[in-house]
């Protein structure tokens, strides 16, 4: 099927499979849940969270048979993402520094 | 049926084109708006990780797997509708458009339903209400936890409505006829901003329903 503007269209069996996996996944990071794994349900919920984005993606936003304007707007788009979101973790799991304390005498300074 | 190519289009190819690409840039300008909560509920979780994990806990996972369920088969069912209205078959892609939006509609009464079911248990955002009072419940990371569950839940809502007025629309277009298989770049970019929707709850449910215990520092 000829698709206007589109190099061409995922197939009807590739929409399935990828929605079927979509729904595995989703049922892995539920059962997850209940694991007591501790730490790791964070791993695996969001890992799972990414490949299944990476899927609605790749399949359903028909990204994979997009054209390279397009794929350049998407990588931008979540590099930026990515970066914001990790430079902000990043500051605050390695902040050592305590917070700011008033310089002395301040207090009484602005007791007047 | 005509082609509304638009005059400064050559064709309509070009002209989907540019309307799938405007679309994503929108897409990707919502996602780099969602990613300031994003790091937010990070920075927080990585300073509050018992609170998170308490309020994690008092969220109910069945309402937000169901929802998570609802929404991954209305992303699927819009897929097939557009693929329809390629192939020609505007009342198949017409009903396809209409079980999406039902689903749609179930998404969000579910999740109002949840906000209620909360304030009912005296859960309200910005700390209020006597659910903090509660032994184990003082904690100000579920305070916290609680804030951006509803603002971050409640813009997620916002965007299903939008979500649901713009197939709305796309589905009258259809049923009259003004969109089918020589044109059906609209319906596309309508099932894009879908699907993202889709994507944005597909991380919003992990990080509120599925990530018990202390994670942090």
């Amino acid at each position: 099927m000829s698709v206007p503007g589109k190099p061409a269209e995922v197939s009807g069996v590739t929409l399935f499979v990828a929605w079927c996996a979509i729904l595995v996944l989703g049922a892995f990071s539920l059962v997850m849940r209940f694991a007591h794994i501790g730490s790791f349900t964070f791993l695996t919920g969001f890992g799972v969270a990414v490949i299944q984005t990476t899927l609605v993606a790749l399949f359903f936003m028909e990204l994979v048979h997009e054209k390279p304007t397009i794929r350049f707007a998407f990588v931008t788009c979540l590099s930026l993402f990515a970066l914001l979101v990790t430079l902000v973790t990043v500051d605050v799991i390695t902040r050592s520094i305590p917070p700011l304390q008033d310089p002395p005498g301040t207090a009484q300074r602005y007791r007047g | 049926m005509p082609e509304h190519v638009a005059e400064q289009f050559e064709d309509i190819g070009k002209q989907a084109h540019a309307a799938r690409l405007a679309m994503w840039i929108f897409v990707g300008s919502e996602a780099l708006f969602f990613s300031g909560l994003f790091a937010l509920y990070a920075a927080y979780r990585c300073e509050h990780p018992w609170g998170f994990g308490v309020g994690v806990e008092d969220n109910t996972v069945a309402w937000g797997s169901i929802n998570t369920l609802i929404l991954v088969v209305s992303s699927y069912v819009l897929t097939l509708a557009v693929r329809a209205l390629r192939h020609d078959k505007p009342r198949a892609s017409a009903l396809l458009i209409g079980v999406t939006m039902l689903l749609g509609m179930a998404f969000a009464f579910i999740k109002v339903g949840e906000w209620l079911h909360h304030f009912g248990d005296g859960l309200y955002p910005g700390g209020w209400g006597h659910f903090y009072e509660e032994p184990g419940h003082g904690d100000p990371g579920t305070k916290m936890f609680f804030t951006l569950y509803y603002c971050m839940t409640g813009l997620h809502e916002v965007h299903i409505v939008v979500g649901l007025l713009v197939l709305g629309f796309l589905l009258y277009k259809v049923l009259r006829r003004q969109i089918g298989s020589w044109a059906p770049h609209p319906l596309e970019v309508g099932a894009i901003y879908w699907h993202f929707v889709d994507m944005v709850w597909l991380f919003l449910w992990p990080l509120f329903y599925l990530m018990p215990g202390a994670v942090g520092r």
